[in-house]
């Protein structure tokens, strides 16, 4: 074979592999560089994420932290499989799911010196539990639900945990992967994160300028060797949407925040730097509506059940998202989720059938249950002063005036939303709720539990406690997905908080940010750990 | 020649004669020698005229219902069947606009009414009386206008709570210190004319004389006043619509046509801030046009000019 013909077959397969996607070679990490991150508004909580539900506060405060275990930051969907090793070196089951056992690793140290032990982890999750003898107390303490069927945990050994559970519990370790799960030094009261950070993350605090930005250096002492690659994080607090876009439009800024980016606004990002880096994912947020059923009118199930039927969710997600959301029933929808229900489970559910017929059976309901044209049913929404909760409002107020159902819009401020709900002080409201794990036990425990504290409508079913707690201690994956999709059914069609849709995330980055791969769920992505800059 | 006989508290009885002045003119002639004279005021008139039309009507103006979604038309670029286009959630922008209009005239028109005539009894009372009152009130407008309209509206409308009403408080609670000063200064010179003095003199009451004889004269004053005040409450009830504090969602007011949601979507769809901002540029260009029309044939020292 001549020599032409050689380099002319070579050039030919060069083509054919460029053509159908070679392999993508791995380019070697770069050390070095500042990450300049969007940060939406300033940290509600300060650095304390045990005590936050909001994103804001988790998203800038994970580089300072470890947990025992992490989601694969390198991985979209998160589950059982994705799970890392983190201070902790490994783990065990014990005693048939009775008994969590977690080895750690040597040689940690938090921020200010002082060696990392197993009193660490034992004394945080006491303190998150509220265990009769924790060393210390939350001042707001959101997920101590996730936490309630531990008995007791041990700590025989500085390297070693136990966590003995009251029955079988597999989902625990999937609570401790969640970015809400950090493990807080024991010699650091509580209430300080609420101003400062001593962690063992990647990174070290180096000042909060409240209002204004959070800068973290490299931490030089971090236990996994040669991580993290970047110099420095910055977190740069813009709060006026436009603003904010126009500084990661302008290089500004690197990376966006996560589940601020609405579809219209990264088409427009895209079409003024069409190098941007755009991730589709899910947030493991939902769009859902609270009817307090505590109260009348809606602690009539008829009442709940006519509501949701008005309620066009296919519009909802067009109108209210642009697109940029899902249907879904209570778990998020595949594939952003594994525990979502399938298409015609979700379409037999009341709410998704055509909406003319589903609008005449909510006519039907209301008028079994005594209203009509001559007594509307006359009802007050409350919602937050913010245009994603108020464009939600608006959205139901005129479906269920189409069913006869006159509905006034309530505004309230963010401060006191929450208080609001908890105190069950509304008769229907426009909420949003993030899970911070995808998981059925994250996800019930805390929102359908009778007695939770987040469960806002009060909702609270003998039957589907039974399900649920059944559910939790099946450790046979097939059969526990069969009685969460039976609960996610009752649920829907008990109106117990019907869905409205799951928000879809458009995350914008620059190419030249490496190794920031975004999750299918807001919370627990963003450690930092592996993240580099091409630049 | 009118004549009209007051008995005072002494028992004295005064007989008013009206002087020969021009010939009373039909209003027919006023408004002509009006439009003919000030025609840019003539012209804010008329649009102040198409506005109190327009939410009068505004059930059988509308092509839409205002709140009416529709996920099959969501951001439609002006057409034949949404001559302005619709929004984010598919309502209809002209209906919105139409619909809107009510809630800027009731807001603008009540708020000023009820700050300026609140305002101006106090001005009237405080410049009559005089001495300590006077002093008083003065101390306590002074703190209430140190505070710039729009700031002072802020505070009281997220205190409040949004609301139609609160609204209308939020924004004629600011008005009240500026009526008052220019009231009181058109009573400080009327108290001392001639009339006044022989009222006094004759044993009238005070609120008798204060009513009866003063405040008639401050009238021009008064109209001028409302009617300048009219399109800075419209814009203040669209700038706190347009924070949120303003009147609810999701009935349409036109600030809030151009809040958040609107400037998320206005690269994309620029209709959706571009009619409710011509709207309220109009409303508040016709009411100061009318208002300074008003102003220069109201005040003698300006008549003519």
């Amino acid at each position: 074979m001549s020599r032409l013909r050689v380099a002319a077959s070579l050039i030919v397969v060069g083509l054919v592999i460029l053509a159908t996607g070679a392999p993508a070679v791995s380019q070697a990490p770069k050390y070095g560089g500042v990450l300049n991150s969007m940060q939406r508004e300033d940290l509600p909580q300060g650095f304390s994420i045990h005590e936050t539900g909001t994103i804001s506060t988790v998203w800038p405060s994970m580089p300072c932290f470890n947990n025992l275990v992490l989601f694969d930051p390198l991985k979209k969907l998160e589950s059982m499989d994705t799970i890392v090793p983190e201070l902790a070196e490994k783990w065990s089951w014990q005693d048939n799911y009775r008994n969590l056992v977690f080895f750690l690793r040597k040689n940690v140290k938090w921020h200010d010196g002082q060696p990392f032990t197993s009193k660490d982890v034992k004394d945080t999750f006491d303190m998150v539990r509220e265990a009769k003898d924790a060393p210390a107390k939350l001042r707001i303490n959101p997920r101590k639900d996730w936490f309630v069927n531990i008995d007791n945990i041990e700590a025989p050994d500085p390297h070693t945990v136990i966590f003995h559970l009251k029955r079988p519990q597999p989902s625990l370790l999937l609570m401790l992967a969640s970015g809400y799960s950090p493990v807080y030094p024991a010699h650091v009261p509580a209430a300080e994160f609420r101003t400062r950070c001593v962690g063992t993350g990647p990174f070290k605090l180096k000042e909060w300028r409240r209002g204004e930005y959070v800068e973290y250096v490299k931490n030089p002492d971090y236990f996994i060797k040669g991580r993290p690659y970047l110099e420095g994080i910055r977190y740069v607090v813009i709060v006026e949407r436009g603003t904010k876009y126009a500084a990661l439009q302008a290089g500004r800024l690197d990376i966006a925040f996560p589940g601020e980016s609405t579809k219209t606004v990264v088409e427009q990002v895209k079409a003024a730097q069409p190098k941007m880096v755009v991730s589709v994912v899910g947030q493991n947020v939902n769009d859902n509506l609270l009817l307090n059923v505590t109260k009348p009118p809606f602690n009539d199930a008829k009442l709940r059940r006519a509501i949701s039927i008005a309620i066009d969710r296919r519009a909802y997600v067009r109108a209210v998202h642009q697109g940029g959301a899902v249907i879904g029933a209570s778990m998020a929808p595949k594939p952003f989720g594994v525990w979502g229900l399938l298409d015609k489970d979700l379409t037999a559910l009341p709410g998704y059938g055509k909406p003319a017929d589903e609008k005449a059976k909510a006519k039907k309901l209301l008028a079994e249950a005594g209203f009509g044209p001559s007594n509307p049913l006359r009802v007050e929404m409350a919602t937050r002063a913010i245009p994603i909760y108020v464009d939600f409002a608006s959205f139901v107020i005129n479906e269920l005036k189409q069913v006869g159902v006159e509905a006034t819009l309530k505004q309230v401020e963010t401060a006191q939303w929450h208080p609001l709900a908890t105190r069950k002080e509304y008769q229907m409201g426009a909420n949003l709720t993030g899970i911070g794990a995808d998981d059925p036990d994250a996800n019930f425990y805390e929102n359908y539990a009778c007695g939770s504290p987040r469960n806002y409508t009060g909702y609270c079913d003998e039957q589907v406690m039974k399900m649920i707690d059944q559910q939790s201690q099946e450790l046979d994956s097939k059969k526990r997905l069969e009685i969460v999709a039976r609960i996610q059914k009752q649920l829907e069609e008990d109106a117990a908080r019907p869905m409205m849709g799951w928000r879809l995330d458009y995350f914008a980055q620059w190419p030249h940010v490496k190794n920031l791969v975004p999750h299918h769920n807001l919370y627990n992505y963003g450690r930092m750990q592996e993240v580099w800059l091409d630049k | 020649m009118a004549t009209e006989r007051v008995v005072a508290d002494s028992g004295l009885e005064l007989v008013t004669v009206a002087a020969p002045g021009r010939p009373r003119t039909g209003w027919w002639t006023t408004l002509r020698r009006f439009c003919r004279k000030k025609p840019l005021g003539a012209a804010g008139g008329a649009l102040m005229l198409v506005m109190v039309g327009t939410a009068l009507l505004a059930d059988s103006l509308a092509t839409y219902d205002p709140i009416a979604t529709d996920a099959a038309n969501t951001l439609a670029a002006p057409n034949s069947e949404h001559w302005l286009g619709s929004d984010h959630l598919g309502r209809d922008i002209y209906s919105r606009i139409v619909h809107g209009t009510r809630v800027s005239l009731i807001v603008g028109v009540l708020s000023t009414l009820f700050g300026s005539v609140l305002g101006g009894l106090i001005g009237l009372l405080s410049a009559y009386f005089g001495g300590r009152t006077d002093l008083i009130s003065q101390r306590l407008l002074d703190i209430l206008q140190g505070l710039p309209l729009l700031v002072l509206a802020l505070v009281m409308s997220a205190a409040l709570g949004p609301s139609l009403q609160n609204v209308i408080i939020a924004i004629s609670i600011p008005i009240i210190p500026r009526a008052a000063r220019v009231i009181r200064a058109s009573v400080l010179s009327i108290r001392e004319m001639q009339y006044v003095e022989a009222a006094r003199a004759l044993g009238l009451r005070h609120l008798r004389i204060a009513f009866r004889h003063v405040l008639p004269n401050t009238i021009g004053p008064f109209i001028v006043l409302t009617t300048a005040q009219l399109g800075s409450a419209i814009l203040v009830e669209a700038t706190l619509s347009f924070l949120g504090l303003g009147v609810p969602e999701p009935y349409p007011s036109w600030g809030r046509m151009l809040s958040v949601s609107a400037a998320e979507y206005a690269q994309k769809a620029p209709w959706l801030v571009l009619f409710p901002g011509i709207a309220i540029s109009l409303a508040v260009f016709g009411s100061n046009l009318l208002g300074d029309a008003l102003r220069d044939t109201l005040d003698p020292r300006l008549r003519g000019s």
